[in-house]
C-alpha cells in the first residue's frame, strides 16, 4: 500500500445512512415510512436527522399511509420521500399511480430483500398510463448520487421516481464522501398548493381527472392523461441511462442490474484477463429501459447472457431489445437467504463465474457437434 | 470453487472475520473498518450474521485500501481472516488465498485444515479475555493481534473507535477493551509481517 490517504472528509457510512444523508442534501424535507428489513435503517436515519434539518419525519402506522403521507406533502411543494422494501412497495402502488398521474413529485425507496420486484419497478401494480423512473445503483457511492438525481427528475418532470436498492446497497458500510450535487435549474413551481391562492378566486387543484373547478375548468380526463401519456413517452426518449464495457471486441455480453452487476464486472474482468472475450452491459435506469444502446452493444454479440436474481424478469425486455434473440441465455435465478431476507448463494463470485462459463462452454458443443 | 486460486495480489486488505453470536465479531468489524476511514483510509465492512443474538453465526468481511475499493461486498476470495469460533468457520480454507494470514482463537478453535497453505498465527483469546476479567472481549484481543500483526492502524485508533462505537449502555466495557487490544498485540509481539 502506498501512503496516499483520502480526504479527511470521508466517513464511514451505512448506505441506508449515506441514502438518507443524500436525500437531505438534496433538499429532501419530509419522509414518512413504516419499518421493514432491511429499509428500516433509513426510516430511522430519517427520523434523527430530519428534524435537525428543519424537516419532518412520520413513522407511519403502515406503507400505504406513509406513501399517501408522502403524496400530501409533495403536493405542497416540499421535497417528498417514502420507502419499504419490495413487500411494502406493493402496498403503495396505488398512491405512485396516482402520484403519476396527477403529477405530484415523490422519490420512492425500495430498498429491496433482492431482484425480484424488477416488475414491480418496470411496470408497476397501479392503474392508468403512468410510468415510473426507476434507478438501479450498483453500489452505495452510486446509490447517494441517484438519490440526488431522483430528488431532481421528480420535480423536473412532476412524478413520482423510484430507487430500487437491496440488503447490500441498505446495510454495507463504505467509505462516502457526501455533498451537494447542482444540477439544472428547474422549472418554477407554480403548480405547488402552497396556499398563497387560498381566497382568490386563484386557488390552485391537483387532482388526478383534472376537471378543475366550475368557474375554472380543467383539461378532463381525455386530454390531462393524453397530455401526461405525451409527457412520459419523452422521459423514455431523454432518460436512458446504462452503462457498458468491453462490447465492441466481445463474444459473450453479460447484462445485468443493480448490485448484481458489480459482481458481473468482476467476474467479467477475472476472466477477460484469462483471455475470454467477454463484456458486459448494465441498465442504470430500469424505466426506461436503455433499449437502443442495448440493441447498439448486441450488434455481433454471439451469446447474450443474462443474470439476475429472479426468474427472469429484465430477461423479458432484452429479449424486446438485443439485436439477435436466440443468443440470449438465462443465467440468473431464484436465489434467497434463508432468512428470506437478502439474497442467496447465487450472487457470488464463483458460482457467477461458473455459471458464465457453463453457458459458454454449452454453446460450443452445440456448435461443433 | 475457483476463485481462492493464486492470482496477482490484491492492493487491498481483504479480511473475513469469523465467529458466533456473542463474541463481538461486529463490534470489531466496525472498530476496524472505522479507526482506517479516520486514518484516512477508505474502508468497508459487510456483515452477515442470523437472526439469533447469541450462538448463531455471526460473520463479517472488512476491506481496507488506499484508493477507492473494488473488492465486492460478498469476497470471493480474502487476504486475511481471523477465525474466533470454530462452529461456523468452514469457508475459511477454500476462500483465504495462499500464503494469506489465518489468526485463530486457540482456545477454541484447533489448529486444523489451512495450515500448508496459510500463514497461521495462534491467539488463545478467550483463556486470555478471561484471565482479564472480561471474557467478551475476546474479540479484541484478536483484533489486537491482528493489527500488530498487519500494522493497519495505531493501536490508539483502535481504541478511539471502539470507545466512540460503544452503546452507553455499554461504555463501562471500553477500559477492559482497550487492554484486550494491548494484550492481543503484546501476545503476537516478534511475529509481524516483514514491510
Amino acid at each position: 500500500m502506498n501512503t496516499a490517504v483520502a480526504k479527511p472528509s470521508m466517513q464511514l457510512l451505512e448506505g441506508a445512512t449515506a441514502i438518507a444523508e443524500s436525500a437531505i442534501l438534496a433538499g429532501c424535507r419530509f419522509f414518512a415510512g413504516y419499518p421493514i428489513s432491511p429499509f428500516t435503517p433509513l426510516l430511522e436515519h430519517m427520523s434523527r436527522a430530519l428534524p435537525e434539518n428543519g424537516g419532518v419525519c412520520i413513522n407511519a402506522e403502515s406503507e400505504i399511509e406513509g406513501a399517501n403521507m408522502a403524496l400530501g406533502a409533495g403536493a405542497t411543494g416540499a421535497m417528498a420521500a417514502t420507502g419499504s422494501c419490495g413487500q411494502g412497495l406493493a402496498l403503495m402502488q396505488e398512491t405512485i399511480a396516482e402520484a403519476a398521474l396527477n403529477e405530484t413529485p415523490m422519490v420512492v425507496f425500495n430498498l429491496a430483500r433482492n431482484q425480484q420486484d424488477y416488475f414491480q419497478a418496470t411496470r408497476g401494480g397501479g392503474w392508468g398510463d403512468y410510468r415510473t423512473i426507476a434507478l438501479a445503483p450498483k453500489d452505495i457511492p452510486e446509490a447517494v448520487e441517484h438519490t440526488q438525481l431522483l430528488f431532481h427528475l421528480s420535480r423536473r418532470y412532476r412524478a413520482p421516481t423510484l430507487l430500487y436498492g437491496d440488503p447490500l446497497l441498505a446495510q454495507t458500510r463504505v467509505g462516502v464522501h457526501l455533498r451537494r450535487i447542482e444540477f439544472d435549474e428547474l422549472p418554477p413551481q407554480d403548480w405547488a398548493l402552497d396556499g398563497t391562492g387560498g381566497g382568490t378566486g386563484e386557488s390552485r387543484q391537483i387532482w388526478t381527472w383534472a376537471m378543475g373547478k366550475a368557474t375554472n375548468p380543467g383539461l378532463g380526463p381525455d386530454g390531462h392523461w393524453q397530455q401526461v401519456a405525451a409527457k412520459f413517452d419523452r422521459i423514455a426518449e431523454l432518460e436512458q441511462r446504462s452503462e457498458q464495457r468491453y462490447a465492441e471486441d466481445a463474444d459473450t455480453l453479460v447484462v445485468s442490474f443493480g448490485s448484481a452487476a458489480k459482481f458481473i464486472e468482476h467476474v467479467v474482468e477475472e476472466l477477460r484477463a484469462e483471455g475470454h472475450r467477454i463484456g458486459w452491459f448494465r441498465p442504470i435506469s430500469l424505466w426506461p429501459f436503455p433499449g437502443p444502446a442495448l440493441a447498439g452493444a448486441t450488434a455481433g454479440i454471439k451469446r447474450v447472457l443474462v443474470f439476475e436474481l429472479n426468474a427472469g424478469q429484465m430477461l423479458e425486455d432484452v429479449r424486446q431489445y438485443a439485436r439477435d434473440r436466440d443468443a440470449i441465455r438465462f443465467i440468473g435465478g431464484v436465489s434467497i437467504h434463508e432468512s428470506g431476507l437478502s439474497y442467496g448463494p447465487l450472487l457470488d463470485a464463483p458460482e457467477i463465474r461458473a455459471r458464465i462459463l457453463a453457458a459458454i462452454a454449452e454453446d460450443s458443443t452445440r456448435s461443433t457437434s | 470453487m475457483t476463485s481462492a486460486r493464486p492470482a496477482a495480489p490484491p492492493a487491498e486488505l481483504q479480511l473475513l472475520l469469523i465467529g458466533i453470536g456473542g463474541q463481538g465479531i461486529q463490534l470489531i468489524g466496525k472498530t476496524l473498518a472505522q479507526a482506517a476511514t479516520n486514518t484516512g483510509k477508505h474502508a468497508m465492512l459487510a456483515a452477515d450474521y442470523g437472526g439469533e443474538m447469541r450462538g448463531g453465526p455471526s460473520n463479517a468481511s472488512v476491506v481496507i485500501g488506499t484508493e477507492p475499493l473494488r473488492s465486492l461486498p460478498i469476497l470471493p476470495s480474502a487476504t486475511a481472516a481471523i477465525v474466533a469460533s470454530h462452529k461456523f468457520a468452514g469457508p475459511v480454507p477454500q476462500r483465504l488465498r495462499e500464503g494469506g494470514l489465518l489468526l485463530r482463537n486457540s482456545s477454541v478453535v484447533d489448529s486444523g485444515a489451512g495450515r500448508e497453505h496459510h500463514r497461521v498465527v495462534e491467539v488463545p483469546a478467550t483463556a486470555m479475555a478471561t484471565e482479564l476479567g472480561a471474557p467478551q472481549a475476546s474479540g479484541f484481543i484478536l483484533l489486537g493481534a491482528f493489527n500488530r500483526l498487519t500494522g493497519l492502524v495505531p493501536e490508539a485508533e483502535l481504541v478511539t473507535a471502539m470507545t466512540a462505537l460503544l452503546p452507553p449502555y455499554r461504555a463501562q466495557h471500553a477500559t477492559k477493551n482497550a487492554e484486550a487490544l494491548s494484550a492481543g498485540a503484546a501476545a503476537v509481539a516478534g511475529q509481524e509481517a516483514p514491510r
